[in-house]
């Protein structure tokens, strides 16, 4: 009896492990959701691979901690976060515009040159940002435990992470479906040239696109800053690597599809990291995605844009 | 015939081109308020590209004149704003959009909303039934139906139409027809494309005939539709 | 003459990825490849006393076979796909290297001999792949590429196969990557995991578009100048050359986004040459 009992609660540390790692990874699959939603708003409505979203996102979590240090004023940090992601994120709309406007090029040419512009953020932030070193964020952002129960710790940035994200997915698709900019956006994804012959403007539409991508992404800048904590110049490049993955494997401009490979992809990632070692975790994570892309090369859910 | 005289669109000497192929050539053409003109001319001729050219698409060069704006500089979204709707080819709706949505996207530039979605639904009354049905489930004449009603939407002044007969069985075409004959008679300008050259002939004002981007003809409507020659190419096989 | 011999290895790298772009895959594969066969180079050498030309051979033939084996999966899949195959190998490569001790992890692997007379046996061998993908180029596959790029639909109605060209080419690249690790490896002895990853795949990708990915012509020039002259400037300016890159492969997209050196101008070139 004695071994049994030592088993049953041995399994239950296990599974008291494993579900710490699950409610981990929503919170951090609730963020992927958050940016693969991004993503796909830009490839949808603006007709964009934006591969540098999420560094225009990490930017502005240097922005937040940037703010804090300077002033430690919380609803100015939000705010300046939230300006600066708009900032980038509006300022991107012209080369973009360009780039698609002339001959010769098509979806692709987006893609290279939003590599490009990775390129430059990444080394602005490694050569002049913090001379280059990791940001962390101060234990007060970041908030401590809320709720502990044996192993399982719910941190206060964690239920920011799934609240804030249920409300932003929430409002998203109430936008996308009782507005009439909702109604612009699905139109212009549908079919960009009869949508002009309607008379909806493209132009500004568009950039109302950029202008909703850069809230959401400040949104998600201050959320990502709570949950993780720190930032670095490459932190961004992994995650534009797994928002990329994510969008593919739930099929290109699927929003629905992207809420759950997103969600699926946080809980894959923590659960790796639990069980796994060192930054093999991360890999397991881009296997999984890869034997899912290779049997199933044009996603999961099927694909909305070619 | 409502003909009081003011050039309402004039287009002069225009000219498309798609890449290195020329798709209009030289075209001048008026239209006055109320009038209901008609572009006939087989496949091809050009007349789906000139609708577009009045919205400023394919880059006209010439001059196209609306109530005296110069639409050759305006973009599309801001033409439709000043009075002009176009009721595409292929009763162009947007499949993945309800009914309703689809009326309501035309509603973007309504101004002084006395043409409300109420009132396209007691225009189109199945619309109506079907408001909450998606657009794409719709049979052709109904999405033809959609697009008229979307079309009207802006408060349009002049309403192009493109080729409204194509795909649609032929009591669906006479049902279309009328409406664009009622419409008229309400006050809408109307000029419209199409292959079936006897039934438009029978109900405009007035009519050009196009070939390979030239205009070769115009005249009054009952005037070609007498005309030898229209009746050997247009009239002979048509329905 | 380090800088020849850098500028001619790079040459060879953005060739293997400009192959396989000629069907637009971003064949990124190419450069978890070059890291694959750049450590095997160096353990052969260092550990077991392997000389240069079979190394060589076996590189080419294990890049080969790795892209091959890949390509039946991603042979006509989109661009996106095939980026993202690439990447995440260029990721577990890189975090099995880090991890791997044997093959000196973050800290290096050291000790490869460098060749007596690199830039001959460079040179030459540029020469070889050189006139290969010429060959290729011009003849009905190279046209049947470009009529996939075009249109692949119309590929297809002509009878065209996008899978097959799509895993010859990769195949290729994958020798030719194969071929560029062993080159980088004997070339500048030391290896380290973080060189193959988004830094080269930003330099070629640099060096293609900005060359031109129409022609094979166009990387060389590029490849010369981008990668060639920031090793004569002084390091401050050399440190920011990735961020150069980024600028100019944006600029290059939103002025001339075929590329400096294009077919059409390669034909205008040759034809006020014969004088027609």
């Amino acid at each position: 009896m004695h071994i049994l009992e030592e088993a049953f609660r041995a399994r239950g540390k296990l599974m008291e492990f494993f579900i710490a790692q699950v409610l981990n990874g929503l919170s951090l699959g609730s963020i992927y959701v958050l940016l693969v939603t991004g993503f796909n708003l830009m490839l949808l409505v603006a007709k964009i691979i934006q591969f540098a979203y999420p560094q225009f996102v990490v930017i502005s979590m240097y922005a937040t901690w940037a703010v804090l240090r300077a002033t430690n004023n919380v609803i100015l940090a939000i705010l300046v976060t939230i300006v600066v992601s708009i900032f980038l994120n509006l300022l991107s709309e012209p080369i973009f515009r360009r780039i698609t406007s002339i001959k010769g090029t098509d979806i692709n040419a987006t893609f290279v040159a939003s590599i490009g512009l990775s390129m430059v953020l990444v080394e602005i932030m490694s050569h002049s940002l913090n001379q280059g070193f990791p940001i962390s964020f101060s234990d007060n952002w970041v908030g401590g435990s809320v709720f502990r129960y044996g192993i399982i710790n719910i941190s206060r940035s964690s239920i920011f992470a799934w609240v804030g994200g249920i409300i932003v997915v929430v409002a998203f698709f109430y936008l996308l479906y009782r507005t009439m900019v909702g109604r612009l956006f699905r139109a212009i994804a549908e079919n960009r040239h009869v949508a002009k012959l309607f008379g909806i403007p493209i132009f500004k539409t568009s950039m109302m696109s950029y202008l909703i991508a850069g809230l959401l992404g400040g949104f998600i800048a201050l959320l990502l800053s709570m949950l993780i904590g720190t930032a670095s110049p490459w932190l961004g490049e992994s995650v534009a690597l797994k928002v990329l993955a994510v969008s593919i494997v739930a099929g290109l401009g699927n929003l629905k599809g992207g809420l759950f490979v997103g969600l699926a992809l946080g809980v894959v990632e923590s659960v790796a990291i639990g069980y796994v070692a060192g930054s093999w975790s991360n890999v397991i994570a881009f296997v999984i995605m890869l034997i899912v892309i290779l049997a199933k090369p044009k996603g999961l859910f099927g694909a909305a844009v070619e | 015939m409502n003909n009081n005289g003011t050039t309402f669109l004039k287009m002069n000497n225009v000219n498309v081109f798609y890449d290195s192929i020329q798709a209009l050539k030289n075209i001048s053409l008026e239209v006055a308020k109320s009038e209901f003109v008609v572009l006939i001319g087989a496949n091809g001729a050009g007349k789906s590209t000139l609708l577009k050219s009045i919205l400023n698409i394919q880059a006209p060069k010439g001059s196209i004149k609306f109530k005296g704006k110069e639409l050759t500089k305006l973009h599309t979204d801001k033409i439709v704003a000043n009075g002009i709707s176009i009721i595409p080819e292929g009763h162009l709706i947007f499949n993945s959009m309800s009914v309703l949505e689809n009326l309501q996207l035309g509603t973007y530039h309504g101004k002084k909303k006395e043409q409300s979605i109420e009132n396209i639904f007691g225009y189109f009354p199945i619309l109506r039934e079907r408001k909450e049905q998606t657009a794409g489930t719709l049979s052709g004449g109904e999405q033809q139906m959609l697009s008229i009603g979307r079309g009207l939407l802006s408060d349009p002044e002049l309403i192009l139409v493109d080729e409204p007969s194509l795909g649609l069985a032929p009591k669906i075409v006479n049902d279309i027809f009328d409406i664009l004959v009622k419409l008229n008679n309400v006050g809408y300008t109307i000029l419209l494309s199409e292959q079936n050259a006897k039934k438009s002939l029978e109900i405009a004002d007035r009519a050009y005939v196009l070939e390979t981007g030239n205009i070769v003809m115009e005249g009054q409507a009952d005037d070609l539709l007498n005309d030898e020659e229209i009746k050997d190419a247009y009239l002979g096989g048509s329905i | 003459m380090y800088f020849l011999g850098f500028s001619m290895t790079y040459i060879l790298m953005a060739w293997s990825i400009y192959l396989p772009y000629r069907v637009k895959h971003l064949h990124f594969l190419a450069v978890a490849t070059m890291a694959v066969t750049s450590y095997m180079g160096g353990i052969l050498s260092v550990n077991f006393g392997w000389s240069f030309l079979p190394t060589l051979l076996l590189s080419i033939v294990i890049g080969a076979l790795i892209s091959y084996l890949i390509s039946h999966t991603i042979g006509n899949a989109p661009t996106f796909t095939v980026v993202i195959v690439g990447i995440t190998f260029v990721f577990i490569i890189k975090t099995a290297i880090e991890n791997t001790d044997y093959l000196g992890g973050t800290i290096g692997l050291f000790g490869i001999p460098v060749l007596d007379h690199p830039l001959i046996i460079l040179f030459a061998f540029l020469l070889v792949i050189g006139y290969f993908l010429y060959r290729i180029d011009h003849s009905r596959i190279g046209r049947a590429a470009s009529v996939i790029f075009t249109d692949e639909n119309l590929a297809k109605s002509m009878g065209i196969k996008p899978k097959q060209i799509g895993m010859l080419f990769q195949t290729i690249s994958g020798g030719i990557a194969g071929s560029a690790g062993v080159f980088y490896a004997f070339f500048v002895g030391s290896l380290f995991p973080d060189f193959f990853t988004f830094h080269l795949i930003g330099t070629l990708m640099t060096i293609l578009f900005i060359g031109g990915y129409t022609t094979m012509w166009g990387v060389i020039p590029a490849a010369l100048i981008l990668r060639g002259v920031p090793m004569i400037l002084p390091s401050s300016i050399a440190s920011w050359r990735l961020l150069i890159y980024g600028v100019l492969l944006v600029a290059i997209i939103a002025t001339k986004p075929k590329g400096l050196i294009t077919k059409k101008m390669l034909w205008e070139l040759l034809k006020k040459r014969s004088g027609s």
